[in-house]
């Protein structure tokens, strides 16, 4: 008996649908870099620009990255801005106190990990929805910001020097030309994250064990996975993750405020949504996730650059995530739209062979 | 429109998928009054057809006749406009609104004064559309939530009655394996009412694996394989044995479908499985054996705790009493991780919501529990030992697939169904718990399966199976525990054992 | 062939669009806050002095986001436009203008703080209108009294005059600081105001026993109001009074509310200033003087019914 059924039948005509539907968020990706660099010849595609944007949109990428893993389980973590901006103010305040780098970094990462830990068992153990529980938490890690900041700035002389000077920090790769190559120390930190997680999601058990969970938690479940476990350590990660940000926010600004990390939440999730466009089964992946990134990063940037009204720019993000999920979600046979649209592309009699 | 006229024709019914073409070509007549039976293997195209009248896909191809007249299905209300009805395996009850408010579904509920609801006619209507299928033992007023799968159906079809203004036109019923998931009174009931329907002068599409039930109630039959509509016979020009071999293209031994092969084999002596006075939820006092080697059946009516005592086994319901020995070791309380781990395999009853990775590839759906022992360093995957391995178990179970990287939701009914199989036994377990292994599977592929569960035995693993399908137990088990409130409460030998006696005991008559 | 004209066009109507040519010097206005009234008023007028002068004017505002204020003053740097106002405070925005600095761009403070990376900072003098605030409620209140003060220390500009008047209360032996608060800004400082108000008002329910409220800013005086009028305490004789004379608070005041005073900061004139400025440093002046102080001038209702 043959396993596999003959392959002729099999063979797949190209349809531009089809198409659009898997890659059209990367299309949309290439053609606003081009629109920009249209645009702005002289300065947008320039060396200086784009280390600019890796620097710009390290801290949202290593929140988002993080929290594609939380959303491969199928929950999100909405406390992710808050827990930078919490780990922002105590790594001051540990400063004030005379506290070293060490010290700060350590203490830091510990309060990402517990407060993490605390919407793990919260979603996981207590079985309170993900969007109540981290709703709940964000109030609360924005409440002890707060008031273990009193409120203020923490800036100025009590932030060493070398923690500030390492957000601003570069290393040099050489010279192209006219420009020195040089690569952000929050870049590297970020691709440093970035693969990290490529490989956990990609490579390891635990990965494959969050999809199947996202997948299908009761069959997870039944097939052996210890999901309470699992869905525990994807919120600490993400902790771990906000905190890493919240220190490198802190040290790119060398001022810790309150509520400075407030905007990543939003824009993580964001980010993580086109990225799942461009899979197949649209489940979150952390490629997809990156790209996501650059395109909330390339807007921003980009639109600056042309002189666009900031509010005109958050209008044309919000539009450019809705037209990429709408694109992905085209096989969906309910949606007027997208039966137009298919209809739209259509093969004509000419083009079918 | 009186009956016996033809009311609906589809001719030249094309779809392809991604370039897979699952239907070609199709043709098919509908006569009022009469129930027409739709059979082939799982893949052979039957779902696609019915999407195409439903209008749920988009056809390639297709024209349709109702009366004679040109009509247009690829809108999603177009068909429900045109008076199909379609009657899926997965019933869209809402469980927490009561049965008249189920079976006003589709229309708007009667009120007073334009906004308050109108019980009391609602309940009346209610009622009357109940009669008019002859069912008089469902109250109007309970819970949809607290019906069986047979009555939830009833309520289903019953709600096509119910249109404000009673309908002259004849309906168009599509059932979907509607008995699957129906005990022998239920399907009798059901029967009931399909004969009912056709006196009114509906036509019925009826889509099933039991050949039996087409000669009860069916008057025509057409055959689908791969895509292609084979034949179309009278009931009464046709045998079992020739419609076995138009499904499946080969000649088939004419009892295969019902086991005869499998006969048992010689009593195995060691004790692998004992269980003494388990209690969870809802299972009470459960004490058994099952030998090393031995195919052990679960029989009961549905709510006697068959699922369950598989679910108290695996660690999936928690143990509040009683104690489980796997080769006379007291095992520790279980979760399903370390009951996999133990050498245990669990093939759940609902295939899709609890066994399967729809959106994930063939092998990792095999591989998922035992992700450890494929691993390197138990963190890493490592595709080349997974792959192999995977290949090696789908051709063991017979898996038809185009690659260990296709997606499982791509696959028929049976497929997916080997693919549990493939998992269950990837790690040689010791004992195999099976919960209705062969729903909703073709014919082809039920053959494969009871093959494979003898084979396995035969290796010396220890099977506790449940079913639905009596004869199924009783031509593969060696010993049949009939399960009563909660608990085994006797044990049969098959040998001998006719369907008749088995389904006395499961209700212990006298 | 179809679906490839559909590409096209929308490729066309994608890439078409706003290019212009960049001929006038250009100047980038960035701050957070521009749902702040004032801030509006700044940049509206200086909007109005630049169009003057011949110039295009770049308004960037990130909605309370200092990062993202950063990250596009780099991108404004990179763009090497002629010059860039900032209203923030200069010290939390360091890497900006870092940025800006090595792109050799001048980067003026309008209303924000001095820094040494500024060319200079045009602003009113935060101490000399708290203190008139302030002297106002001693004054009208014979220096005895209770008073409330709304208070807002994350922004240094505003912190100073939360400073300065609780100096010039303390001094006065028989004025007592009743509470300092903090309003909260999830529903805006009026709405926060308002409520925190409304629960002094509930702890002290006797007339009489809050003679004064002093706001750092106008919004939550018209809070405190809001609330004041609310509980049926406007007869009581409670002083209030703001800083930055908004529309709302002149109204207030000329309707001869509890709301008596507050000082109107002069933001046309501090934009027309730094508009000034940035033509002098333009065209190679010197500038050595850190900040520049725009007077301000006490608003009361006499002042509004002439």
């Amino acid at each position: 008996m043959k396993l596999f059924a003959s392959a002729a039948e099999t063979r797949a005509r190209f349809s531009l649908t089809a198409f659009l539907r898997r890659y059209g968020t990367l299309v949309g990706f290439i053609l606003i870099v081009l629109f920009f660099w249209i645009q702005r010849p002289q300065t947008f595609m320039t060396i200086p620009n784009w280390v600019n944007i890796s620097r710009q949109m390290s801290i949202l990428g290593v929140v988002a990255f993080a929290m594609t893993i939380v959303m491969v389980t199928g929950d999100f973590d909405l406390s992710v801005g808050a827990m930078a901006s919490l780990v922002g103010i105590v790594a001051g305040t540990t400063f004030q106190s005379g506290g070293s780098v060490a010290s700060a970094v350590t203490l830091g990462l510990l309060v990402g990990a517990v407060g993490g830990l605390l919407n793990g068992v919260l979603v996981a153990a207590v079985g309170i929805s993900a969007f109540v529980a981290t709703l709940g938490t964000l109030t609360v890690f924005r409440g002890l910001a707060l008031y273990i900041s009193g409120g203020a700035s923490i800036y100025g002389r009590t932030i060493p020097a070398e923690f500030s000077s390492f957000g601003r920090g570069t290393i040099a790769l050489g010279r192209i030309g006219e420009t020195d190559l040089v690569l952000p120390n929050l870049t590297i930190l970020a691709f440093i994250t970035l693969v990290l997680v490529f490989i956990v999601l990609n490579f390891t058990i635990v990965g494959r064990r969050l999809y199947a969970i996202g997948g299908n938690m009761e069959a997870a479940r039944f097939g052996g996975i210890r999901i309470r476990r699992l869905r525990l350590l994807s919120f600490v990660i993400s902790g771990l993750g906000a905190a890493v940000a919240g220190l490198m926010l802190f040290s790119r600004l060398s001022t810790a405020h309150p509520t400075q990390g407030e905007g990543l939440m939003l824009q993580a999730i964001a980010a993580v949504f086109l990225g799942m466009t461009l899979s197949e089964e649209s489940q979150p992946n952390v490629i997809g996730t990156l790209i996501g990134v650059l395109i909330l990063g390339v807007l921003a940037n980009g639109l600056t650059q042309m002189q666009i009204d900031t509010y005109i720019q958050q209008i044309s993000t919000g539009v450019i995530i809705i037209l990429a999920v709408t694109l992905s979600s085209l096989s969906q046979q309910q949606g007027h739209f997208g039966r137009w649209l298919r209809r739209l592309f259509r093969q004509s009699p000419a083009d079918s062979s | 429109m009186s009956a016996n006229t033809l009311l609906f024709e589809l001719r030249q019914a094309s779809k392809s998928y991604a370039g897979v073409r699952a239907l070609i070509d199709a043709r098919l007549d509908l006569v009022g009054g009469e129930a027409h039976g739709l059979i082939g293997e799982n893949g052979a195209g039957k779902s696609t057809l019915i999407k195409l009248l439903a209008g749920l896909e988009q056809p390639d191809q297709m024209t349709t006749r109702l009366n004679g007249q040109d009509v247009d299905l690829s809108d999603g209300s177009a068909a429900y406009r045109l008076g199909f009805r379609f009657i899926h395996q997965e019933l869209n009850i809402a469980p927490a609104l009561s049965v008249a408010e189920n079976l006003f579904i589709n229309n708007p509920l009667p009120s007073l004064a334009g906004f308050l609801v109108d019980w009391a006619t609602l309940r009346r209507r209610a009622i009357e559309a109940l009669e008019r299928l002859g069912v008089k033992h469902i109250d109007p007023q309970r819970r949809a939530a607290s019906l069986s799968a047979g009555d939830a159906m009833l309520v289903k079809i019953a709600s096509a009655f119910i249109g404000d203004d009673a309908r002259d036109e004849p309906l168009i019923m599509v059932m979907d394996e509607p008995t699957a998931a129906l005990n022998s009174a239920e399907t009798s009931l059901l029967f009931d009412v399909i004969d009912r329907l056709r006196a009114r002068g509906c036509a019925l599409l009826y889509v099933t694996h039991r050949l039996d039930e087409l000669f009860r109630i069916a008057q025509r039959v057409t055959v689908l394989r791969d895509g292609r509509v084979i034949n179309c016979h009278a009931i009464t020009d046709t045998n079992t044995s020739e419609l076995i071999r138009e499904m499946t293209g080969r000649a088939t031994p004419a009892k295969a479908d019902r086991g005869a092969d499998f006969g048992a084999e010689p009593q195995p002596a060691n004790t692998r499985l004992r269980v003494t006075d388990l209690r969870t939820d809802s299972i009470s006092g459960a004490s058994f054996e099952v030998k090393a080697g031995e195919i052990a059946g679960l029989a009961g009516l549905v709510g006697s705790g068959r699922s369950e005592l598989l679910y108290a086994l695996f660690g999936i319901d928690p143990l509040l009493e009683g104690f489980i020995e796997l080769d006379g070791r007291a095992l520790p309380p279980l979760t399903p991780a370390r009951a996999w781990a133990l050498g245990m395999a669990y093939v759940p009853e609902e295939r899709r919501s609890q066994g399967l990775f729809l959106g994930d590839h063939v092998s990792r759906n095999i591989a998922m529990p035992h992700l450890d022992q494929l691993s390197r360093l138990k963190t890493f995957i490592v595709d080349s030992r997974a792959n192999p391995l995977s290949r090696q178990l789908g051709e063991a179970v017979r898996l038809k697939i185009n690659s260990l990287r296709q997606r499982v939701r791509q696959l028929s009914g049976g497929n997916q169904q080997k693919i549990l199989f493939a998992r269950a036994i990837l790690a040689q377990p010791r004992l195999i718990l099976l919960d209705e292994p062969t729903r909703g599977v073709d014919v082809g592929a039920k053959y494969d399966i009871y093959r494979l569960i003898r084979q396995l035995a035969d290796d010396g693993a220890s099977i506790l199976m449940v079913s639905s399908e009596l004869d199924e137990l009783i031509a593969l088990c060696d010993r049949i525990l009939v399960m009563r409130g909660g608990r085994p409460a006797e044990e049969l030998p098959a040998a001998g054992l006719t369907e008749s006696q088995l389904l006395e005991r499961c209700y212990d008559f006298a | 062939m179809r679906k490839l004209g559909i590409l096209l066009i929308l490729l066309l109507v994608s890439t078409a669009g706003i290019g212009l040519a960049q001929d006038a010097p250009t100047v980038a206005v960035m701050t957070p806050f521009l749902a702040q009234p004032g801030t509006q008023i700044m940049v509206e007028n200086f909007e109005a002095s630049a169009k003057a002068k011949g110039w295009d004017v770049n308004v960037i505002d990130t909605n309370e986001d200092i990062a993202a204020l950063v990250s596009r003053m780099e991108d404004v740097a990179l763009q090497a436009v002629d010059a860039i106002v900032i209203n923030v405070d200069p010290t939390q925005i360091e890497p900006g203008l870092h940025a800006a600095a090595d792109a050799g761009i001048p980067v003026f403070g309008l209303d924000s703080g001095a820094h040494p990376l500024l060319v200079t900072n045009v602003t009113s003098n935060g101490y000399t209108m708290a203190a008139e605030t302030a002297t106002y409620v001693v004054d009208r209140l014979n220096a005895a009294g209770e008073v409330i003060m709304f208070i807002f220390e994350p922004y240094p500009p505003v912190q100073k005059r939360g400073a300065i008047a609780r100096a010039i209360f303390e001094n006065t032996p028989d004025i007592n600081i009743l509470d300092a608060i903090t309003p909260s800004f999830d529903n805006g400082p009026l709405e926060g105001a308002r409520n925190a108000m409304e629960a002094v008002l509930l702890a002290h329910p006797e007339a009489g026993s809050i003679s004064a409220v002093w706001a750092a800013w106008d919004d939550p005086a018209l809070g405190a109001l809001q609330a004041i009028e609310d509980a049926g305490r406007a007869d009581e004789g409670i002083v209030i009074v703001g800083i930055d004379a908004t529309e709302q608070a002149r109204d207030a005041i000329a309707r001869g509310s509890n709301f008596e005073a507050t000082v109107a900061q002069d933001f046309a004139g501090m934009a027309q200033k730094v508009a000034d400025l940035v033509e002098a440093h333009l065209g190679g002046a010197m500038i050595s003087q850190v900040n520049h102080y725009v007077a301000a001038n006490l608003v009361t209702q006499a002042d509004l019914s002439g």
